[in-house]
């Protein structure tokens, strides 16, 4: 740890530990779950980075939604979004949540994540090597270092919109609305 | 004076905690061919869960974190750390005995409150897991007062350095070959990691503990590694001058229940149960009998 480093947590202590602890719920939608056991065990070691698997949402600040999402998987992906507690970043591994992927035109898949909970980065491929999920991390560092990588704000101002995304695409939810739904028209 | 150990005790307790939970981290990396992370990990982790906005799950919820932590610390007072004890004449190992379940209460209490399938696994198995340690551990207490006939710990680690370790005394070497084998099941460690088991029930009672809750879980933690290993080292390997010396000695133990973390995979609870009661009890009961045979 450089001097450098030793100011910057001096100052902004809290910012700097949600850099550098990542506990990460990794959400086993697809194919992409397959290149995470030899990232987070000895081959590759995501612990050097901070990055741990998380045993539950309410632990982890990192959400890590890797492969193709179909409706029904939806529904937990946002219940386990909103479980998670503030500040909290969202990665979408792979095509698949980015544009649909290879399942652009399929009837059962959604084709952006990024229109039902917001996605601070992306990490594109098909599949990704597990080396891609390190430089995800340090663009995440990035982000999170300019204080972009700002999804749950987002989710917090634009709620009547996501709100509504959801609802169009399940139908009614069967939860009551997690944030009371302002005026955020967009 | 005492006002003085009552605030540095606890603060030693938390410093080696949270450094030993670093070390751990460290180790079990270089053991699975990996780097690990860095050694203040830990540090880092706490720093980030309490900037983290935290959900309550009501007035039980914030309070048996709170009296889990506030017994650990409790505990933590009557220990003596090289010359270090605030509450030296004050009961000693029975109070310990006693207070060691405000732990394992609390955070049951706290889990309890939050209604997590998982949290009621994991509360039964840890209490389970007492009931299986706590036979042998009154077993070695009970050999250990009466062999040196006190129950002060002072009193027991003065009397050690006088006339050697018990660990190597004849009448208390089988007490303390038991309380090894215990030691992991205290601390939370393989065999016995099945009270939290992350892979199994999302690691038990603390499933639904995150911001600030976890962090205090952590601490609280970091103050049980402390408090099983202490008693280890005051008990048998008859304490230290100073507290330098009794870190580097806590230190030794803890590497050596971290190697059999390292190689064993986790009990299920009933082998749990008839591991403990078989060897741990055994030894521990012979011990006993062979100290009141030939008395002090």
């Amino acid at each position: 740890m450089d001097r450098n480093q030793l100011i910057k947590w001096l100052k902004a202590p809290a910012k700097m530990s949600h850099k550098y602890s990542l506990h990460a719920v990794y959400f086993c939608t697809g194919c992409g779950i397959i290149e995470v056991p030899p990232s987070i065990t000895a081959r590759w070691d995501a612990e050097r980075f901070g990055v741990l698997p998380a045993a539950s949402p309410r632990q982890s600040n990192l959400f890590l939604i890797t492969g193709y999402v179909s409706v029904k998987t939806l529904k937990a992906i946002i219940r386990t979004y909103e479980q998670m507690p503030d500040p909290k970043f969202t990665v979408g591994f792979g095509s698949c949540p980015i544009n649909g992927g290879m399942y652009w035109d399929s009837y059962n898949t959604i084709k952006h994540l990024d229109k039902y909970i917001p996605v601070d980065g992306w990490i594109a491929g098909c599949m990704p090597r597990p080396e891609a999920i390190f430089i995800g991390v340090t663009h995440l560092w990035t982000l999170i270092d300019k204080g972009m990588a700002n999804g749950y704000q987002k989710y917090r101002d634009r709620y009547k919109y996501y709100r509504a995304n959801q609802e169009q695409v399940l139908g009614t939810l069967d939860w009551p609305p997690l944030l009371p739904i302002g005026d955020g028209n967009e | 004076m005492r006002i003085v150990e009552i605030l540095v005790s606890p603060l030693i307790a938390l410093v080696v905690g949270i450094l030993f939970l670093g070390i751990s981290r460290k180790i079990m990396a270089r053991i699975h061919w990996r780097y690990g992370p860095p050694l203040l990990q830990p540090v880092i982790d706490i720093i980030r869960l309490f900037s983290q906005r935290s959900v309550s799950h009501g007035t039980i919820f914030n309070l048996g974190i709170i009296l889990s932590l506030a017994g650990s610390i409790v505990v933590v007072l009557f220990l003596p750390i090289g010359r270090i004890c605030p509450f030296e004449s004050a009961g000693g190992l029975l109070v310990i005995l006693y207070l060691m379940l405000f732990g394992p209460l609390g955070i049951a209490l706290s889990g309890g409150e939050a209604a997590n399938p998982n949290t009621s696994i994991g509360i039964s198995r840890k209490l389970l897991l007492a009931v299986g340690y706590e036979v042998p551990l009154l077993f070695i207490l009970l050999a250990v007062m009466t062999r040196y006939d006190t129950i002060s710990l002072i009193g027991i680690v003065q009397e050690q350095q006088n006339a050697g370790w018990s660990v190597v005394s004849l009448p208390l070497v089988l007490s303390g070959i038991a309380y090894l084998l215990i030691l992991p099941a205290i601390l939370g460690l393989r065999p016995f990691e099945l009270v939290q088991a992350p892979q199994e029930i999302a690691s038990g009672p603390m499933v639904e503990f995150g911001g600030q809750f976890l962090a205090l879980a952590t601490i609280q933690h970091a103050f049980v590694l402390f408090i099983g290993i202490a008693l280890f080292v005051n008990l048998f390997l008859g304490g230290a001058g100073d507290p330098g010396t009794f870190v580097l000695k806590m230190l030794v133990v803890f590497l050596l229940s971290l190697f059999i973390n390292a190689a064993f995979p986790r009990f299920r609870i009933e082998q749990a149960l008839k591991y403990l009661w078989r060897w741990p009890t055994l030894f521990a009961f012979v011990g006993l009998v062979i100290v009141v045979l030939t008395g002090r």
